[in-house]
């Protein structure tokens, strides 16, 4: 399991790393919005109108972006746990703990793949 | 004549033949105003107690052998004025490495992965002599001169808290070192050593605390090292997956 972590570590870090990017970028302006902007009125009450929301997931480039907004953080979540399991456990169990927060990414990204395009 | 202040040192002593565990011994020194915290153990080794241990030699930051930890930070002795620190100092070994004796760390486990990522220049064929040198323009020197300036310290080593929870971890100044041959435009190696960064204490195990490149003292910046190994080792193995002969040069 410690061998085949090893060898999916830059697609594991890639994954991670793009998590990164979504989780401060789209994340945030999303919460901007969600939070802030449409509860004080900055953005108007239907912004997130069920029509509205439906038109962003019925395009490609629309559900791309649902795609990453829901799959990309899972990753993110996942090795930063690992982590955190390593500073507070150490690295006895990572092998294992970290097979496990990986599947549960994968089973995640699979869910969130399958929603999209149902959409 | 500068002004004397009378400092307190608190110093780990060691000695593996009489101590089960670390000890401290505490030292009054007359400090000068211009001296560096080097300059007040060699007080103490020369006045106060010679069996004292620790390492230095060039005295200006150059042989990277007088690294240890100032008030908890991991400190190149002889380039750190004592002016910035209070009346009580403590100096400790650098932490991640085993201690020999009171501040003398061992360098061996950094010596083994410094040379399992090949800091050298490999070539597919070497040239003949009568073919002449390998030129390289200014701009190629640039491209990877900062990552050499390196003068294994270990100061990163010390802080890089990676290191200390995964001692396979590859660390900081030999992935800087190692990859600096990536970025050589004379070298032919790089599919040789990603494979390296990739594999057992990989590139990948870095969190980007970027400790290393806080306490670097020569501003190798061994993060952007690590950083831009982890993209080269990914860009690497997915070419391996799609090319002929495993993407290799
Ligand atoms: S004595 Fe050489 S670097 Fe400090």
């Amino acid at each position: 399991m410690k061998q085949l972590l090893i060898v999916l570590e830059p697609v594991i870090w890639f994954m991670f790393g793009q998590g990164i990017m979504i989780g401060t970028i789209l994340l945030t302006g999303w919460l901007i919005v969600v939070g802030v902007g449409v509860p004080m009125g900055i953005f108007p009450a239907d912004a997130l109108a069920y029509e509205r929301m439906h038109m962003l997931g019925s395009n490609v480039i629309g559900r791309v972006v649902l795609l990453g907004l829901i799959v990309l953080p899972l990753w993110k979540g996942a090795h930063h746990l690992r982590s955190l399991a390593v500073d507070f456990g150490g690295g006895d169990r990572d092998a294992i703990v970290g097979s496990l927060l990986y599947l549960i990414a994968i089973v995640g990204s699979l869910l969130g793949i399958v929603a999209v395009i149902r959409l | 004549m500068s002004d004397v202040q009378i400092k307190k040192f608190v110093v780990t002593r060691f000695d593996p033949d009489k101590d089960e565990v670390p000890r401290t011994d505490t030292f009054e020194v007359p400090c000068q105003s211009d001296w560096m915290v080097l300059d007040a153990l060699n007080f103490i080794k020369d006045q106060l107690d010679g069996s004292l241990s620790y390492r230095w030699s060039c005295r200006m930051a150059v042989c990277g052998s007088c690294g240890m930890n100032v008030d908890g930070a991991p400190t190149l002795t002889c380039k750190s004025p004592l002016s910035s620190y209070g009346d009580t100092v403590e100096v400790t070994p650098l932490s991640n490495f085993p201690v020999i004796r009171d501040l003398v760390v061992e360098l061996d486990g950094f010596m083994e992965k410094l040379k399992a990522v090949k800091p050298w220049i490999i070539r597919a064929k070497e040239k003949a002599v009568e073919e002449g040198p390998y030129r390289q323009s200014p701009e190629e020197l640039e491209d990877f001169k900062q990552f050499s300036l390196c003068i294994n310290c270990m100061l990163c080593y010390a802080a890089c808290p990676v290191v200390g929870n995964e001692p396979d971890f590859i660390g900081p100044a030999a992935i800087a070192l190692g990859y600096r041959y990536n970025l050589d435009s004379r070298d032919e190696g790089a599919s040789e050593r990603n494979a390296i960064f990739r594999g057992e204490g990989s590139v990948y195990s870095c969190s980007f605390a970027n400790e290393c490149s806080e306490v670097c003292p020569e501003n190798v910046d061994p993060a952007a090292a690590i950083n831009q190994a982890k993209l080269s080792g990914l860009v690497d193995w997915a070419a391996s997956l799609v090319l002929p002969r495993g993407g290799k040069d």
